[in-house]
């Protein structure tokens, strides 16, 4: 850490800071030096961009550009800033892309929703928003949302015009070339989702890989800035349905890091549980949903019958199966006033689990022809999750020890005992094998908790019918914090800005891993073949809610 | 032969009736084992145990507007769902169904009874291929072409193994085949009888073979564009060919419709329903396999395998029947 210190001291800066233990904030005054920083930080293997985060400060005239750069196997990471003008022809930055990859499409969405433009970026474009919002840069506080939905029907009138001249532009122009020709896979795809591949074919051969997504872009970030600290939770929590606790325990840290508040132990581990059994709902349809890509919904239905139980659990505590809005700044929503039958409940859906298991593993995870599909395709070396920042299970497949709970523990996590849970090739059947194995953990992790809050209550330290929730202030103070989950799908990171006295976040920046799944793609199914598109693709396990959020 | 009985043999058994109850029962029972194994319940609520469910779907489809796609040759796109039902329900003529009929031969008692089917089954992806390319949408051609090369390469080591019990048995007639069956000559056969399983798999695009109409990839193969009654005439094509298929792996290999205490069409019919268990238990447990590995698998191992069987029944002949 003192490395990096140092070498951030060395350039003109505002401010070099520590933050948590493993971070360093710091400010840079000259937005030309930036190349020379970051290029500065590589030497020392801060070679990863988590996200780009603007922030507009209307009153001050500038906006100010975040840039979370991480280092991921020594666990230090730079949270660097630089302030920008504000009006729209000089808010311009040189882009870190050609330095660092993994930036990429997050330049691309801070230029679509803040029009700050990124000098020197490869493909400087319109990204994810609709086109009706084209140069209109929505994020901006001065952004007119009602004047803009008057139009909403004329608009969608010319996003589906527009639409049809590109369909015979490619049908007539472009079209059939011997046996080369442009697919569309998505977005009412059988096995897609509400994302869209333009495939370049030669035949059964892929040759390019283009995504265009935004289909379910809902401007989460901007919704959160409308509602109050507590209203904000149901707007996070629907980033993606599968996993839904841990964005409400990832938005409520920040929320408890700015206020200074700390939560009790009970809401600790009831944290824990939560989120661990968010993550078994979206693991469970992760397992299915790989092997119905290619073509076998068995294991979809297995899985689905055990996933019933364990959102049974959260039916049980929050009346919700699925936006259960459970989490809640302060610790967690709802009381547990009988915590022996709610503990049945969970021993109920892992029972359900284990008496599965071996048929899973006989049936399933050592299927032959599973094998002979997904062993050695697909391939991501540890330099690739460097360069491209891929997370979470992904990541570990390829044998990276990166784990937010680990790392930076939150929650409980630093009072229970886990290990890294990796495996080796980093092909699409590890990616398979990672998820399993991350079952089992989150299974002892849930009863590890559990009896951690039987002993609690038996030794009376804790009481499950007061201690859910302690008193959060209704204004915060002025301040900004970054906070970051081991989501399902990978870190999950939140950026949260505040003004004094406010009700309601003043800046919100999502950061969720599918973004640089969906980024390699193209990388990933290069001179694949077409069959390889769904195999690989849900290998990435992409969810289009933390896409596009 | 007289008008009548050939009118009953077209209309109902084995014809058109029947292959229509077929349909109904099929689709029924794959439905309630794939349930089964998916521990679900599967068609419930319309007729006893949701008998009348497929029923209802069928005529649903029927009712429904047969939509042709503008950039298709409406010709080609609409006279293929035509053909294609009456071709796959040809072979039908060759097997003997039940001791009833033509004191027990086939409808048409051949002396090329085992070239007939080969020939009459292999016809069919032809006209599938032409229903892709009919469509003119690049999902559908690409279902076409996958469906030609699958069938050109399974083709081969379902005509061998088909040739086995030929060979052992010195005749090509279905009658004679399945009347000189015993249990050794079964068990001699068995290799010939799992090759052409598998083979049969991939002739009537069952998992793990379905590559054709590979949903996730490619839509829905050649059925993209159909919908309606075109639909219907071609599933019911599909499921004719699925009963001509299996038919002919029992009278070849498993003794037709003789039974333990009597001879009868049931005993076919239950051979054939556990054939279709087999069928439906290999699809609820086996992902899809690639284009190219389908291909490798059928050149590299089906085939030489098959040829080996041939060498291996001729052996049997010899020196185990004591020809």
């Amino acid at each position: 850490m003192e490395n990096i210190k140092n070498v951030l001291n060395k350039f003109d800066m505002e401010y070099v800071e520590d933050y948590k233990p493993t971070w360093i904030k710091a400010k840079l005054k000259n937005k030309d030096d930036l190349l020379k920083v970051i290029e500065a930080l590589k030497k020392e293997g801060v070679k990863t961009c988590s996200t780009v985060s603007p922030t507009d400060f209307i009153d001050e005239n500038r906006i100010e550009v975040n840039y979370f750069l991480e280092d991921l196997f020594n666990k230090k990471n730079v949270w660097l800033k630089v302030d920008l003008p504000r009006e729209l022809e000089n808010c311009e930055i040189y882009s870190i892309t050609p330095l660092i990859p993994s930036a990429d499409w997050h330049e691309l969405e801070a230029y679509s929703t803040f029009g700050v433009k990124f000098k020197g970026h490869p493909n400087l474009r319109y990204f994810l928003i609709s086109r009706d919002y084209y140069g209109k840069f929505p994020f901006r506080k001065d952004f007119d949302w009602i004047a803009h939905e008057q139009n909403l029907i004329q608009n969608i009138n010319d996003i589906t015009e527009e639409y049809f001249d590109e369909y015979e532009d490619y049908e007539q122009n472009k079209g059939h070339e011997g046996s080369r020709t442009v697919l569309n896979w998505g977005p009412t795809h059988p096995a897609s989702g509400p994302i869209r591949l333009k495939v370049y074919t030669n035949g059964e051969n892929v040759e390019k890989i283009e995504p265009d997504i935004g289909y379910v872009w809902r401007a989460l970030e901007n919704l959160a800035e409308r509602k109050d600290f507590i209203g904000t939770i149901v707007a996070v929590e629907r980033i993606c349905f599968m996993d839904n606790p841990n964005p409400m325990i990832c938005y409520s840290q920040a929320v408890e890091e700015i206020a200074g508040k700390e939560i009790t132990e009970f809401a600790k581990y009831m944290r824990v549980i939560l989120g661990e059994t968010g993550r078994i709902a979206s693991h469970l349809i992760s397992l299915g949903g790989f092997f119905g890509t290619m073509g076998l919904h068995t294991f979809m239905m297995w899985c689905l019958d055990i996933r019933e139980y364990f959102l049974d659990v959260l039916e049980d505590y929050s009346g919700a199966r699925i936006a259960t809005a459970c989490v809640e700044p302060g610790g967690v929503r709802y009381p547990l006033n009988d915590y022996k039958a709610w503990f049945d409940g969970i021993n109920k859906a892992i029972k359900k689990f284990e008496d599965t298991k071996d048929d899973i593993i006989d049936i399933f995870m050592k299927n032959p022809l599973m094998n002979t599909r997904a062993k050695d395709n697909g391939i991501f070396t540890l330099e690739d999750v460097a360069e491209y920042y891929l997370a979470g299970p992904i990541a570990r497949a390829s044998g990276a020890k990166i784990d937010v709970r680990i790392d930076e523990p939150y929650a409980a996590y630093d009072k229970l005992q886990m290990d890294y849970v990796t495996c080796e090739n980093g092909d699409a059947r590890d990616r398979l094998y990672i998820i399993f194995k991350e079952l089992e953990q989150a299974m002892d992790l849930i009863k590890q908790a559990m009896v951690k809050i039987e002993e609690g209550i038996q030794a009376g330290e804790m009481d499950p019918k007061k201690d859910h929730l302690i008193k959060m202030p209704k204004r915060m103070p002025a301040g900004e914090a970054v906070s970051r989950v081991e989501w399902a799908r990978g870190e999950m990171l939140m950026h949260l800005v505040t003004q004094e006295k406010a009700t309601n976040p003043y800046r919100l920046k999502l950061k969720a891993p599918s973004v640089n799944h969906t980024m390699v793609l193209d990388k990933l199914l290069k001179g694949k073949t077409l069959s390889d598109i769904p195999l690989l693709y849900g290998s990435m396990y992409i969810c289009q809610g933390d896409l596009d959020r | 032969m007289n008008v009548g009985a050939m009118l009953f043999y077209i209309l109902v058994f084995p014809g058109f009736l029947f292959l229509l109850t077929w349909m109904f029962f099929v689709f029924y029972f794959s439905r309630k084992v794939l349930a089964y194994i998916h521990k679900r319940v599967g068609p419930h609520f319309n007729g006893p145990a949701g008998t009348l469910q497929t029923v209802f779907d069928v005529f649903k489809l029927l009712t429904k507007e047969s939509i042709t796609p503008k950039s298709a040759d409406p010709y080609l796109f609409n006279i293929i769902p035509i053909i294609t039902p009456l071709v796959s329900s040809l072979p039908v003529i060759l097997i003997p169904w039940t001791p009833l009929i033509n004191n027990g031969h086939g409808i048409l008692d051949t002396e090329y009874g085992v070239l007939g089917l080969v020939v009459l089954i292999g016809v069919e992806p032809f006209l599938l291929f032409l229903t892709g390319f009919g469509s003119n949408n690049k999902y559908s051609f690409l279902g076409g072409m996958r469906i030609l090369a699958q069938m050109i390469s399974m083709e081969t080591p379902f005509f061998l193994a088909a040739l086995a019990p030929a060979l052992l048995f010195g005749t090509m007639n279905l009658y004679e085949i399945q009347s000189q069956n015993t249990y050794l000559t079964t068990l001699i056969l068995l290799p010939g009888a799992v090759i052409f399983i598998i083979a049969m798999l991939g002739i009537l695009e069952q998992p793990p073979f379905h590559i054709p109409d590979a949903e996730q990839e490619i839509v829905y193969g050649f059925y993209t564009e159909y919908s309606g009654t075109n639909y219907v005439l071609l599933k019911f094509a599909e499921f004719t060919e699925i009963l001509v298929v299996s038919a002919a792996a029992v009278v070849l290999f498993f003794g037709g419709y003789r039974g333990v205490f009597f001879d009868s069409f049931w005993w076919l019919f239950l051979k054939i329903a556990l054939l279709a268990v087999v069928m439906v238990a290999i699809r609820a447990s086996n992902p899809r396999l690639r284009l190219d590995q389908m291909l490798k698998f059928c050149w590299s191992w089906l085939t030489p395998l098959a040829i080996l069987n041939l060498v291996w029944v001729i052996f049997a002949k010899i020196y185990i029947l004591g020809a």
